[in-house]
């Protein structure tokens, strides 16, 4: 069964070979279409696994494939190897199939680009970086799909490089992940140290036998790497910048798969965390922290990207919150339809923008409903299943997670679950805030990009309509009180700690839905009245600086960063190395014009100074002898 | 072996040495330079052989054939030196051949 | 009898090889010295003989008295009136020191040698009547001391090369 997931891995690498070494010899379309047919391969390799799985008993579904052995230090092995359990089918489905109609869609989407064979053989290493953070059979492989992702990001976001803004962005991304990566490293250090294994399943039998604060220091650098990666709250300010990267690149990696990383981290990990209570349950508070501050600020955005960029903040903020509380199953039933709708609004975002000739500004759009009937509609749909409507899909996952910090009880989790209910009216209110100024009211000045340009090309089209489906119907395979595959099939890999009964889930629905409700009338009203979601103008100043996170780092790391290097500069550089060279080099050249004047150029001078050497040297060998 | 002892020919070769030495370190052209190297390496060569007798072992005769090859080849070398210097129109004075003064 | 022979024709040669070497070295007219340098090396194959090296005395006479002196003379031929140099000149102190380094260098040999005397040097090995005849050394050429051999014939080629190349005239040069 592990043959497809091998296929599943290496056939975007394969893509992504092929463009970069056919370059200039196949046509850009024919680099789109490799790119979109390996993604897709991937995705036929990731049904066949998952079947292969599926077939199998209950307590079975779980197999290590090693290739080969990576790396051998003494008793130390690390393997070349695929884990394939209920989590990473789940990964690998989404990851392969949301990619390969991202990736088909982006032909559309970049037509015309200059270095459009470069997006595509960036696109296909993503995919492959990110199949392999997710069929990583230990630790370090991980390690490697998250560096790899990392790289791919941020060669995407800087895609465009002639834009200064896109360049500072993809720098500040790779910065921030690379705090992350740097604390993921330091816990698999660790674990090295301390279990002699990365394997996972190695690693998970020997969690009980270290001490407490081994364990706690592990799960806090895993959980280090999780928080960067998934852009929460400290180290989430990257994300809105990222969102220079072409739109594509916003849906694929910072929407429905990278970011998501970190979700897939806190699960996959899970033994860990829960030896290590306090910060699990810190995961979860930093999901809450994020959700809400993710979405006041949303409600203030003026770029379409950044407002979808700042929900889907919010929406990991939901997941971490469940895997934080170990609804582990919840938790990847949310990143699925996440995935689904939150791809969808950026791509129908996208053909908005295409549309609009590169306008990102909703200040300037407007009216498109009946310029743009089919997109309107997508975009309606993701944004109801963003909300949390029934029946779409986040309505199924996200009260699912609502209703299991309920059940998670005691102080914490309701605080979790109140901060998860605010959430909720943020969500409805930004969400729909978004939608009016871009579909509803007078027609914006932003001008179409040229006449009869319509919604875009079909290969951009067919994406959007299959996720539109899929952001209906996605969320149906988990019902509470009816059937719930999905839950229990990701329940094998990591056995929840809180099960909320029917009940309970279909009260707290009722509560969220009305809530999220409540957001879209009171964006529904401020929009009518023709103001502003946030009145007061120091609130507005405070939300427009995005809480001052930017102006914080500023202050606390880059200054000083840079007042030292300047003082180093000045007081060491300068007077002591430079100073030192110039010295060395003056001295060099006197005592060479010193030496030099021992050169008569009278070559019997040379004669007879060997010949004293002789002298001397018949001395020497008559004395010591 | 009858006759005057090793150790007179060996003092023969140091003389010989010496007057070859002063020859390369007092005059000028390079010709009666090459001439007294010539004189240096017979000096060596005579005190190959006299050892190689003392010793009984042709070894030493040997090295001094190599010496006598390695002597010819110099003074190839020396000669067509001088003449490229003649060719050149350059004084044949070694102190005037001063290019490495530092 | 036969031992107050050798030590005559030993004196003898000993004296002619002294004085050609210093001839060598003072005279002014490099012709001149050319021909005391012939006359150097026959004195010097008398005393080659005179140590059972039969073969190095005959080609010391053909190598170098034959080949390498007519090549000098050729060239003191090719020079002509050019090859006269100054006896000698320069610093006062190069000179002094020259000498002093000299008569340094011979003083300290005869110490040495007058060290070495009372051991073995009076008491040379018998040798039969083979040793230093063209058998044996070529015997010795081709067999312990191949490698040196086929150096040396290397050494010569390159040798031979390098002179035709100095002593070739390129067209710019011909023009300076």
């Amino acid at each position: 069964m592990t043959y497809g997931a091998w296929i599943c891995l290496l056939s975007p690498l394969a893509g992504a070979l092929a463009i970069t070494l056919a370059g200039e010899r196949i046509s850009r379309r024919a680099a789109g279409w490799i790119s979109t047919l390996t993604t897709f391969a991937a995705f036929g390799g990731a049904l066949v696994a998952f079947g292969a799985l599926w077939a199998r008993d209950h307590g079975d579904r779980q197999e290590l494939s090693t290739a080969y052995t990576w790396l051998s230090v003494g008793d130390f092995e690390v393997g070349m190897e695929i884990l394939v359990d209920p989590l990473a089918s789940v990964m690998m489905l989404v990851v392969s199939g949301v990619g390969g109609l991202i990736v088909w869609y982006s032909m559309g989407y970049m037509a015309g680009d200059d270095e459009e064979r470069r997006f595509f053989a960036y696109m296909s290493l993503f995919v492959f970086s990110m199949l392999l953070l997710v069929q990583a059979g230990n630790f370090l492989l991980l390690l490697a799909g998250w560096g790899l992702v990392g790289l791919a990001s941020y060669l995407l976001i800087g895609f465009w490089h002639h834009r200064a803004e896109a360049v500072a962005a993809a720098k500040k991304a790779f910065v921030m992940n690379a705090i992350g990566d740097a604390t993921f490293m330091l816990a698999a250090v660790l674990l090295v140290w301390e279990t002699g294994t990365l394997e996972y399943l190695g690693v998970f039998e020997e969690v009980g036998g270290l001490s407490d604060t081994t364990v706690t220091l592990v799960a806090l650098g895993l959980l280090g790497g999780a928080v960067a990666k998934s852009a929460q709250v400290p180290l989430h300010t990257w994300l809105p910048d990222a969102m220079e990267g072409p739109t594509p690149v916003s849906a694929l990696i910072h929407a429905a798969t990278m970011v998501t990383a970190g979700v897939y981290l806190l699960v996959r990990a899970h033994p860990i965390f829960e030896a290590a209570v306090e910060v699990q349950q810190l995961a979860a508070i930093l999901g809450a922290v994020t959700l809400l501050v993710a979405g006041v600020i949303a409600l203030v955005q003026w770029d379409i990207k950044r407002v979808i960029a700042y929900s889907t903040m919010s929406q990991i903020g939901y997941m971490f919150l469940g895997a934080g509380i170990g609804a582990y199953g919840f938790a990847i039933f949310h990143l699925l339809t996440h995935a689904f709708f939150k791809a969808l609004l950026f791509l129908a975002a996208g053909v908005v923008i295409h549309h609009l000739a590169d306008e990102q500004d909703i200040r300037r759009m407007g009216g498109l409903k009946d310029e743009l009937p089919r997109t309107h509609v997508a975009f309606l749909i993701g944004t109801l299943a963003l909300v949390g409507i029934p029946p779409f899909a986040g309505f199924w996952s996200k009260d699912a997670i609502l209703a299991a910090t309920v059940e998670s009880g005691g102080a914490l989790g309701w605080t979790l679950f109140l901060a998860g209910l605010a959430g909720t009216v943020l969500t409805g209110a930004y969400a729909f805030r978004l939608y009016f100024a871009v579909f509803h009211g007078p027609r914006g000045e932003a001008a179409a990009a040229h006449a009869g340009h319509g919604e875009g090309p079909r290969s951009m089209l067919v994406p959007v309509g299959a996720l539109a489906g899929l952001s209906v119907v996605g969320g149906l395979v988990s019902i509470p009180g009816v059937w719930h595959p999905f839950t229990s099939w990701v329940d094998e890999t990591g056995e929840p700690l809180v099960e909320p009964v029917a009940s309970l889930e279909y009260l707290v629905s009722a509560i969220a839905v009305a809530l999220g409700l409540v957001g879209v009338w009171l964006a529904r009203r401020a929009f009518l009245a023709d103001r502003q979601l946030v009145t007061s103008p120091e609130a507005w100043r405070v939300l427009e600086h995005k809480l001052y996170f930017d102006e914080l780092y500023d202050a606390l790391f880059y200054r000083p960063a840079e007042a030292i290097s300047a003082g180093l500069l000045h007081n060491v550089e300068e007077p002591v190395v430079e100073r030192s060279l110039d010295e060395i080099g003056s001295g060099t050249i006197q005592a060479g014009g010193g030496v030099a004047r021992l050169q008569s150029g009278l070559l019997r001078s040379y004669a007879v100074a060997v010949a004293v050497a002789v002298v001397v040297l018949v001395v020497v060998f008559v004395a010591v002898r | 072996m009858s006759g005057p002892g090793v150790g007179w020919y060996l003092i023969v070769a140091a003389l010989l040495f010496g007057t070859g030495a002063l020859g390369v370190m007092l005059r000028r052209s390079p010709l009666i330079v090459l001439l007294s190297l010539e004189i240096m390496l017979n000096a060596a060569n005579l005190t190959l052989i006299a050892f190689a007798r003392q010793h009984g072992s042709l070894d030493g005769q040997v090295f001094a054939l190599v010496v006598m090859g390695v002597a010819a080849a110099e003074v190839a070398i020396g000669l067509g030196l001088i003449v490229a210097m003649a060719r050149r129109r350059l004084p044949l004075d070694v102190d005037q051949a001063s290019a490495l003064r530092g | 009898m036969a031992g107050f022979l050798v030590w005559v024709i030993w004196f003898a040669a000993a004296a002619a090889c002294l004085g050609t070497g210093v001839a060598v070295v003072s005279f002014a007219n490099p012709f001149y010295s050319a021909l005391s340098l012939i006359g150097n090396l026959a004195s010097l194959a008398v005393l080659y003989l005179l140590l059972s090296a039969e073969f190095l005395a005959a080609a010391q006479v053909l190598v170098y008295a034959g080949s390498v002196m007519v090549m000098f003379l050729f060239v003191l031929a090719y020079l002509g009136g050019r090859a006269d140099a100054p006896w000698a000149g320069g610093p006062p102190l190069l000179r002094t020191a020259a000498i002093v380094a000299a008569v340094a260098l011979l003083v300290e040999i005869v110490v040495v040698l007058g060290l070495a005397w009372g051991d073995n040097l009076s008491d040379p090995a018998e040798v039969t009547g083979a040793f230093g005849s063209p058998a044996a050394i070529g015997e010795l050429l081709v067999t312990d001391h191949l490698l040196a051999f086929e150096i040396t014939s290397i050494v010569l080629l390159v040798a031979a090369v390098g002179g035709v190349v100095l002593g070739t005239t390129r067209e710019k040069e011909a023009t300076e």
